[in-house]
């Protein structure tokens, strides 16, 4: 975390849910009591073009852009956009993407991919369980609520491993 | 770790925190036509039950009952992305001499970048132009704290203010602390048609007082709190507004700053004074040479961007280049065009007009989409309604114009299409337009519009009959019919292009994202 600014990038295609993951990182960056900046793209976006979101917390967070190099954590949902985005990641940051497969292997919704691959960063961030579940709570209809937390629960525990 | 979590705080965007301040200052009356990227602030503050909130047929009507509200004595607000204030030029420019009476708010997003816009307009201009105030937030925390100082400033010096917002900011979240709601008194309302009749003789003299007002407004500018030096431990100070303030901090924490937060009128002393202090200046801005061409004009001298970072956004490593004295490098990205969605009605409609090679006047809209490949069946794109009368025009003057057709959207037509419907026919135009109603406003996420029969909160309301608006403009056939049904829809495009008349098709089928 360069002056303690811990910085992600989530990327993927319209309709996979990479926006409600940023989202739900950003709550729980806040019930964590840090300084949160989350930038996003919308209108065309949504039309199966990139979705792209930079997610920054720290102490004090100016840029709400994540520069190129800078990235300690990238998420994607999408191949081209793994491929697209990786220059984000900083030397020896941290790439989500092998995540990806095993996460469409075990879990058996296929919509709950992008909570499995944030149940996978959780256990890379300073928030307690708590306020990743206020953050579920915040961000997710309550119909899809429990199913979601029991996934996240189970990608959190496998990337403990 | 860092501060202690509070239950008002909450995770807002730009607009959704401009929206809360809103709220917080006894906001009463919102009117705004949705444009990405500033949809979000109208339908924020729908969800307040104390807020009058309408989704308006356009922005120029928008504004009309927003700063309506205001001479009538509450506090109003009209949002708007930068193309929308373009349809609301009229009105704002006379209601800078007007004033009101409760605080009125004009809000407008610029779109730097062109994430969802037609062109890339700074509307700083705009301040200038119609000598009005102008606050510029440079982030969601801000948003909300400006909104509710530009309405005691519209109060105060009686006049509309500007605050400025970009994709950037509209569109960032940030944890904001939301305070309660206080209620100003509202004035009486009273006859006064020296202020409120703009005939010649009572505009000269409003003249002269937006003269006067301007003079007051930029005491206020040299004393702001929004226009704020920070003192830093380096030699070199950036003089910098928006977001690009944030960019420059990110690569030069420890330069000084006079951060602009009220762009107009022009801080000069302060903007002297601060130059005085510090060795190297550089003058950061995304977009246009607002504040440099200013800054010039007071004999500063500083270092600005190249020219060619007037062109799109700026960004951390963009300010890096800038201050090394680099031209900005075109960089082509891979990412994924936007496209319409399967199953879009639109591809229906747009495979027949391929199929027949017309040439096919565009407007705003998801149909818009169908410039791109694999359809290509899109031939011109300028501003809301231009699908008509661009159309008209372009038969006028081409050659051969019988395989020109004219396209736009239930939303667009109702926005400004009927106007130019009602010229078509009494210029004696002929021709075929479509209405492609999906019956939504589906490229800004699907909003109401009067031909939806519901509001901004999904109350019934009366709704506007398009076949009925379309006869009685005068169009002498109006058929309705569902593009999925391609044969029978072929048959009419054929019959319709054929004839010497002005038809409308009105191509039915709703959008696959609404809800049902």
């Amino acid at each position: 975390m360069k002056d303690g600014v811990c910085n992600i990038t989530f990327g993927g295609i319209g309709g996979q849910g990479t926006l409600t993951a940023s989202e739900v990182c950003g709550w729980a960056a806040m019930f964590a009591g840090f300084h949160v900046k989350k930038s996003e793209v919308h209108g065309m976006a949504q039309r199966g073009g990139s979705v792209e979101s930079h997610l920054r917390f720290g102490r004090k967070v100016f840029s709400p852009l994540v520069s190129s190099g800078q990235g300690d954590f990238l998420v994607c949902f999408h191949e081209e956009e793994h491929e697209r985005l990786k220059t984000f990641l900083k030397p020896g940051g941290v790439d989500l993407f092998e995540w990806l497969a095993k996460g469409q292997s075990e879990i058996k919704d296929p919509r709950h991919i992008n909570t499995y691959l944030v149940g996978v960063l959780s256990s890379y961030l300073p928030f307690d369980t708590d306020c990743w579940m206020k953050a579920l709570e915040k961000v997710l209809k309550k119909k899809i609520l429990e199913e979601n937390k029991q996934v996240f629960i189970e990608a959190r525990q496998a990337s403990k491993k | 770790m860092a501060k202690q979590n509070k239950t008002n705080q909450l995770l807002l965007s730009g607009n959704e925190a401009l929206a809360y301040g809103a709220w917080e200052a006894g906001l009463k009356v919102a009117c705004a036509y949705p444009g990405t990227p500033s949809t979000e602030i109208l339908e924020t503050l729908a969800k307040f039950s104390e807020i009058d909130a309408q989704w308006s047929v356009n922005e120029k009507v928008a504004f009309e009952v927003a700063v309506g509200a205001a001479i009538g004595g509450v506090r109003s607000l009209f949002a708007c992305k930068h193309v929308g204030l373009n349809v609301a030029m009229d009105p704002l420019m006379t209601a800078s001499y007007t004033g009101v009476s409760g605080g009125f708010v004009v809000v407008v997003c610029d779109d730097p970048g062109m994430h969802s816009s037609q062109n890339e307009q700074d509307t700083r201009w705009v301040s200038i132009y119609s000598k009005l105030p102008m606050l510029e937030p440079s982030n969601p925390a801000e948003a909300r704290e400006f909104v509710k100082e530009a309405f005691k400033i519209s109060e105060k010096y009686d006049t509309p203010v500007l605050l400025r917002m970009t994709t950037r900011i509209s569109h960032t979240k940030e944890d904001v602390v939301i305070d309660e709601r206080v209620l100003p008194e509202q004035p009486e309302f009273t006859k006064n048609p020296a202020k409120y009749v703009m005939v010649p003789g009572h505009a000269y003299n409003r003249h002269i007082f937006v003269e006067k007002r301007l003079k007051e407004l930029k005491k206020l500018s040299e004393r702001t709190k929004f226009n704020k030096i920070e003192k830093g431990s380096g030699k070199i100070g950036f003089i910098t507004s928006s977001v690009a303030y944030h960019y420059a901090k990110e690569i030069f924490p420890d330069a000084s700053y006079l951060k602009i937060g009220m762009s107009y009128p022009f801080c000069d002393e302060k903007i002297k004074q601060f130059a005085k202090s510090v060795k190297k200046v550089y003058v950061i801005e995304e977009l246009d040479p607002f504040l440099e061409e200013h800054i010039k004009a007071l004999g500063v001298k500083f270092i600005a961007k190249d020219p060619s970072y007037q062109i799109g956004e700026l960004s951390p490593e963009l300010i890096d280049e800038i201050t090394k004295g680099k031209v900005k490098k075109e960089v082509r990205t891979a990412k994924r065009k936007p496209r319409m969605c399967p199953g879009c009605p639109h591809w229906f409609t747009f495979s027949t007009l391929k199929k027949n090679n017309f040439f096919v006047a565009g407007d705003i809209g998801c149909y818009t989409l169908a410039c791109l490949p694999p359809l290509e069946a899109l031939h011109s794109c300028l501003c809301m309604g231009a699908g008509v009368t661009f159309h008209e025009g372009l038969k006028r003057g081409a050659k051969d114009g019988s395989k020109i057709v004219g396209v736009l959207g239930d939303s667009t037509f109702v926005h400004s299409g009927i106007t130019g419907l009602i010229n078509a026919v009494y210029n004696k135009a002929k021709g075929v337009i479509f209405i492609l109603d999906n019956s939504t406003t589906a490229m800004t996420g699907g909003q109401q519009h009067p031909a939806t029969g519901l509001t901004i909160r999904n109350e019934l309301t009366k709704q506007l009959d398009l076949e009925a608006i379309c006869r009685a403009c005068g169009a002498d056939n109006v058929d309705v019919i569902d593009p999925t049904n391609r044969e029978e829809f072929e048959q009419i495009v054929q019959k319709r292009i054929n004839s010497d008349e002005l038809s409308v098709i009105i191509s039915r089928h709703p959008c696959k994202l609404l809800k049902r």
